[in-house]
């Protein structure tokens, strides 16, 4: 890309993309297998529960559903970002790092142990899926850490080796728990948007737009990242710094969208390639564009999984492997020549 | 006719006002109960699995077992639903829970858990009633079986629950309860896994005496019959191979905890002593 990108620039392209998710968002809250007037849903609650049918399932089923799924599509999308920044990897995605097996581990944890009740801010399996993701991530740092830090190789390595290890665990636990239970964790492992609470998607949504608000400010340190380590040192820019912090955040950017979802998959490496192929590498607009690309894609992913075999539900990471693969190998060969990512 | 005091008192229940007049329910047990106690004409609702009794099947759907459509169930406007406890339905019940809905979640593992829930279910409903008399007649249905098959001397049963590879029902699960009422023993020892899958030393060294098969899918099951019998021939050593006691069953009854419950029972020591149905079929009616 040639053009230079002035704030001016930066600022008419991050309103294109909120208007673009906004439109989308109100668009698919209208979608859904039951049909819903939203005149019917202005007039309000009613006297009670049950007075005002579109109004329930309008403000209780839909409104929570997409901002839930725009939530987890924006968080997925920017970390993998500065996943792939970081890594200076283009296969490096969310998960790469141990953060799903170890979110999946704390929810099977969760579920031997039987912790079931809900609580204030959803069930304790997503508190524990969080809190395991979030664990993973700093074991894999630490091993990356003590194998010689300043090789980023390392790092990866040890995130894969830690999936590995993680993942043969989950599969001894999966042969010995019980069978419905197991069912649930499967369609979980497959990533699942259901409905919450309206104090968890506040809680969740503030967690994840302060995360992404200071991955942004990173975004020039991130630009010069991409050189190499020693390019940015010269530069003047620390690279093991700029590398834990990212990494920290966008590990608990990733952790709190898979205690909310589960595993929902691809979002994080597709939707920036994609937006990489379209708007060009630099980061400052890479990680904005990404958070809404990524938030209006699994919102329509979301919509096609819950009404495509109506009455009934596809796990959403479904949903968005079998789009996301597809759309991406096309921009891939479409716009491949003209892109800077190597 | 046998189900006519029950029949009565639905007619009762149904006078009372204030009961619930619109039910959903997201568990094919759960619906068989609910048509037991007589409520299927205010049933509005079902998940995509409910199929007993047949007139279930008419019913709107509100979405699979697995994944039930919070949608749906509102926009049906029910004043009572009646769901599971497990993650799925625990979360759509939530949901439910926030739009304003009566919701009644149940586990139903076990058979005194079934007796509970269609308990609950009555008191929810306002036929208390009617639920204490399905209750007493499952449980005599129950004693019934157990009196004819407790002189037999309990036989040796392996519930397979898939075959390839061998998955069986452990210890505990409501399907020994099962066995044990038919007259029957598990032929597995205690397992950490409620539905464990166990090796071909295992099978070799249980000795199993009668091996049953809960059918996949209703249809078939001759089909299915043959395969087993296929599949099991290799075991040339256990009892049940060699007496051709293996046994493809409709899974419904036995797979369900509903109130059909005495009809799988039945139908599962019947299969296991043959000799004592034979005769009391015979002396009844």
């Amino acid at each position: 890309m040639t053009d230079l990108l002035t704030p001016k620039n930066l600022i008419l392209k991050v309103i294109l993309c909120l208007v673009l998710l906004a439109s989308v968002m109100f668009a698919c809250s209208l979608i859904g297998t039951q049909k819903v007037s939203l005149k019917a849903v202005f007039e309000g609650p009613g006297a009670g529960p049950g007075q005002n049918v579109d109004y329930d399932i309008y403000v209780n089923v839909r409104i929570p559903r997409v901002i839930l799924a725009a939530m987890v599509g924006a968080a997925l999308a920017a970390s993998g970002v500065v996943l792939q920044a970081i890594l200076r990897n283009p296969l490096a995605e969310p998960y790469i790092l141990g953060i799903s097996s170890g979110a999946a581990l704390g929810v099977m944890t969760a579920v031997l142990l039987g912790v079931n009740r809900q609580l204030w801010a959803g069930s304790p399996v997503a508190g524990f899926a969080f809190l395991f993701a979030l664990g993973t991530c700093w074991l894999v740092w630490l091993v990356g850490h003590l194998a010689g830090g300043a090789s980023v190789t390392n790092l990866l390595l040890a995130g894969v080796v830690v999936n590995a290890f993680f993942y043969a665990v989950i599969m001894l636990l999966t042969s010995i728990i019980r069978s419905h239970e197991l069912k649930s964790t499967i369609m979980w492992l497959m990533g699942n948007i259901t409905e919450k609470s309206y104090p968890t998607l506040v809680l969740s949504a503030a967690l994840i737009v302060v995360g992404i608000a200071i991955l942004f400010t990173l975004c020039q340190k991130l630009n010069v990242l991409t050189f190499g380590s020693q390019e940015a040192q010269a530069l003047g820019v620390n690279p093991r710094v700029v590398t834990l912090i990212a990494f920290a955040l966008a590990s608990f950017v990733t952790a709190v969208a898979v205690g909310l979802s589960g595993l929902v998959g691809f979002v994080g490496l597709v939707v920036p390639h994609s937006v990489r192929l379209v708007f060009g590498p630099d980061h400052r607009q890479l990680l904005p564009a990404s958070a809404f690309v990524g938030a209006a894609f699994v919102v329509i992913c979301d919509t096609i999984a819950r009404t495509i075999i109506a009455p009934s539900q596809i796990p959403v990471g479904v949903i968005t492997a079998c789009f996301g693969g597809p759309v991406f190998l096309l921009l891939l060969a479409r716009h491949s020549r003209k892109a800077g990512f190597r | 006719m046998k189900n006519l005091p029950l029949i009565l008192l639905i007619a009762v229940c149904g006078a009372v006002t204030g009961a619930p007049q619109r039910i959903v329910s997201l568990s094919p047990n759960l619906t068989e109960i609910v048509f037991s106690l007589g409520l299927g004409d205010r049933v509005v609702g079902v998940s995509n699995n409910c199929d007993w009794p047949a007139v279930a099947k008419t019913k709107p759907k509100m979405g699979t077992f697995w994944q039930p459509n919070a949608e749906a169930v509102i926009a049906a406007r029910p004043d009572l639903v009646v769901c599971e406890t497990f993650a799925q339905q625990k979360e759509t019940a939530e949901t439910l829970k926030r739009a304003g809905l009566n919701v009644l979640s149940l586990r139903v593992e076990s058979i005194d858990q079934l007796f509970t829930a269609i308990a609950r279910i009555g008191a929810a409903a306002d036929c208390n009633a009617a639920a204490e008399k399905l209750v007493a007649n499952v449980e005599e249905e129950l004693g019934h079986i157990e009196t004819i098959v407790s002189p037999a001397e309990k036989v040796k049963v392996l519930w397979v629950i898939q075959a390839e590879p061998v998955r069986v029902a452990g210890v505990n699960t409501f399907i020994n309860e099962i066995i044990e009422l038919a007259g029957g023993h598990n032929a597995i020892a205690p397992t950490v896994d409620q539905y464990p899958s166990i090796g071909t030393e295992e099978i070799i060294g249980c000795g199993t005496e009668v091996i049953i098969q809960s059918a996949m899918g209703t249809e078939a099951i001759a089909d299915q019959q043959q395969t087993a019998q296929a599949f099991w021939s290799r075991f040339t050593n256990l009892p049940a191979v060699k007496n051709k006691n293996i046994y493809v069953i409709d899974s419904d009854t036995v797979l369900r905890l509903g109130p059909r419950l005495p009809e799988g029972v039945k139908s599962v020591a019947q299969l296991l002593h043959p000799e004592l149905f034979a005769q009391t079929h015979k002396a009844g009616p």
